[in-house]
């Protein structure tokens, strides 16, 4: 029995159009369903389907595929708690809204309903204004969690390819392996993006076959902000003219004043670029407040210095270069502070300290290749769910 | 993060915020709360307090640079103080004192 759009019960406002909803009764009372269908459709709901035979319900799920079902327990045959129970442990059922039918329920029946699964209870006789409200409730939540859901699976797919992206930015393990013989150097690097996704970035250059350059970024924040902005740096640094890579100081106060104007305030980089020259046996490199450097030589593993204003958060920012021996043998690690704020099961965070004795265990059970079995160490200590992107590169001359 | 607001009545161009717990990324929102803190007269003294504070990550030092901007776009004065531990290590690393006015 259509009704007008306009129609609604006591002249109450209707709410959101529940037009594509469907509701499938369970009732063997020809009476009882056909007052409630006529309730339903003053509801606004215009799909209805009924189930009169207890061994067609399963059936007439499937077929009907409702948003809610409304089950009267006082049917002949029909135990309508274990129906409940049923639809709760089947997965495609479970968020189903199931509205449970009886007379006078009892405030123990209800409880056992509600234990059940059951969604909401109506007693019988039904009321049009009770019943309406309460359907009408159950169907706008479902429709609400069903956008929400929507939402946040397409937040969730941009997010996967916005890492994929991500990581299509840095360079391939082939390509490390190939630069590494290229310049005689063991060269193992991990880049792993956090569920957030975040702004960690890192590249190789060979600017000539003497100097090998290494650059590591790790953005402020987290999300596609963080990305899009280390995607920004990536394009910066593809315009540059090979003169613009040599010096180390001068690239990052070209890479700052370029970030500055484009960045808002409040976001920046920190940085590392370092150029290592084998021909001097030198390491020349400048940094922007990044995690400092582990420097592995004869006599153990120190921090270097990489302390120095924030890329893209001052205008006025100088940077300076830093020169230490890099001769065979000697190694280099970079990494994020992914690395070195990750947190253990008690809250405890690594810090530079922890991570200088990993890096010490690290390279006595591998001297040459120690990043694998160093990585190993901090998933099972520090669990392998990163809370930020994770950048780590370790590099050895031969 | 958590933070709170002090005015003392001895020194009533100076407002003093105490922040305290962990300052990361999840507080962008309660930081909009400390910048509405900067709403004074030009001239009047903006300080963060640090001496609660255990960790900052680098979202943080973010939100050090927009309270800056904030403060220089408005007139006031703004200062650090009483950074300690991991925090000092990680303003000193980012050589914020070259920046901001920052004390002990």
């Amino acid at each position: 029995m259509p009704v007008s759009a306009s129609h609604s019960l006591y002249g109450l406002d209707p709410g959101i159009p529940l037009h594509g909803q469907r509701v499938l009764i369970v009732d063997d009372n020809t009476f009882n369903r056909r007052t409630l269908t006529r309730f339903l459709t003053w509801a606004g709901i215009r799909r209805v389907d009924a189930v009169t035979e207890t061994d067609e319900i399963m059936a007439a799920l499937e077929t009907v595929n409702p948003d809610m079902v409304v089950i009267d327990c006082d049917m002949a045959g029909l135990d309508g708690i274990a129906l409940c129970r049923r639809l709760r442990d089947d997965r495609r059922w479970r968020d189903l809204p199931v509205v449970m039918q009886t007379g006078l329920p009892s405030d123990q029946f209800r409880a056992v309903c509600f234990q059940a699964g059951a969604t909401d209870i109506i007693g019988k006789p039904v009321n049009p204004g009770e019943c309406i409200a309460r359907v009408r409730y159950h169907l706008e939540r479902r429709q609400l969690i069903h956008e929400l859901r929507g939402f946040r699976e397409r937040v969730e797919r941009e997010l996967m390819q916005a890492r994929d992206m991500q990581l299509a930015l840095v360079p391939e393990t082939a390509h490390v392996a190939a630069v590494g013989e290229r310049h005689a150097m063991w060269i193992d690097a991990a880049f792993r993006s956090s569920d957030e996704i975040g702004g960690d970035f890192w590249s190789l250059f060979e600017l000539d076959g003497e100097r090998l350059a290494v650059f590591v970024a790790d953005f402020s924040g987290h999300g596609i902000t963080a990305a899009i902005n280390a995607f920004r740096l990536h394009t910066l640094l593809l315009r540059l003219a090979p003169t613009d890579m040599a010096d180390p100081a001068a690239l990052l106060t070209l890479l700052n004043q370029r970030l500055k104007e484009i960045l808002p305030v409040g976001q920046f980089a920190t940085a590392f670029y370092g150029i290592i020259d084998r021909a001097t046996g030198l390491l020349t490199y400048s940094a922007a407040g990044a995690p400092n450097p582990i420097l592995g030589t004869g006599g153990g593993f120190r921090p270097l210095d990489a302390s120095g204003f924030l890329l893209g958060a001052f205008y006025e920012a100088a940077f300076e270069n830093h020169v230490v021996p890099f001769s065979r043998g000697e190694s280099l690690f970079l990494y994020s502070d992914g690395l070195s704020e990750a947190q253990d099961m008690f809250g405890c965070m690594m810090g530079e300290d922890g991570l200088l004795n990993l890096v010490a265990d690290a390279a006595r059970r591998n001297h040459a290749r120690p990043l694998p079995c160093l990585l190993d160490t901090v998933a099972s200590r520090y669990g392998d769910r990163l809370h930020d992107d994770l950048t780590a590169v370790w590099i050895t001359r031969r | 993060m958590d933070y709170r607001v002090s005015k003392n009545a001895e020194a009533p161009d100076t407002t003093v915020v105490y922040l305290s717990g962990r300052m990361t990324f999840a507080d962008h929102e309660t930081f909009r709360g400390v910048i509405a803190a900067f709403d004074g007269p030009a001239g009047q003294r903006m300080i963060f307090d640090l001496s609660e504070l255990a960790f900052i990550d680098s979202s943080g030092l973010g939100m050090f640079i927009i309270a800056r901007d904030t403060a220089q776009k408005r007139g006031l004065e703004f200062s650090i103080r009483a950074a300690r531990d991991e925090v000092k290590r990680l303003i000193t690393v980012a050589k914020f004192h070259r920046m901001f006015d920052i004390t002990d």
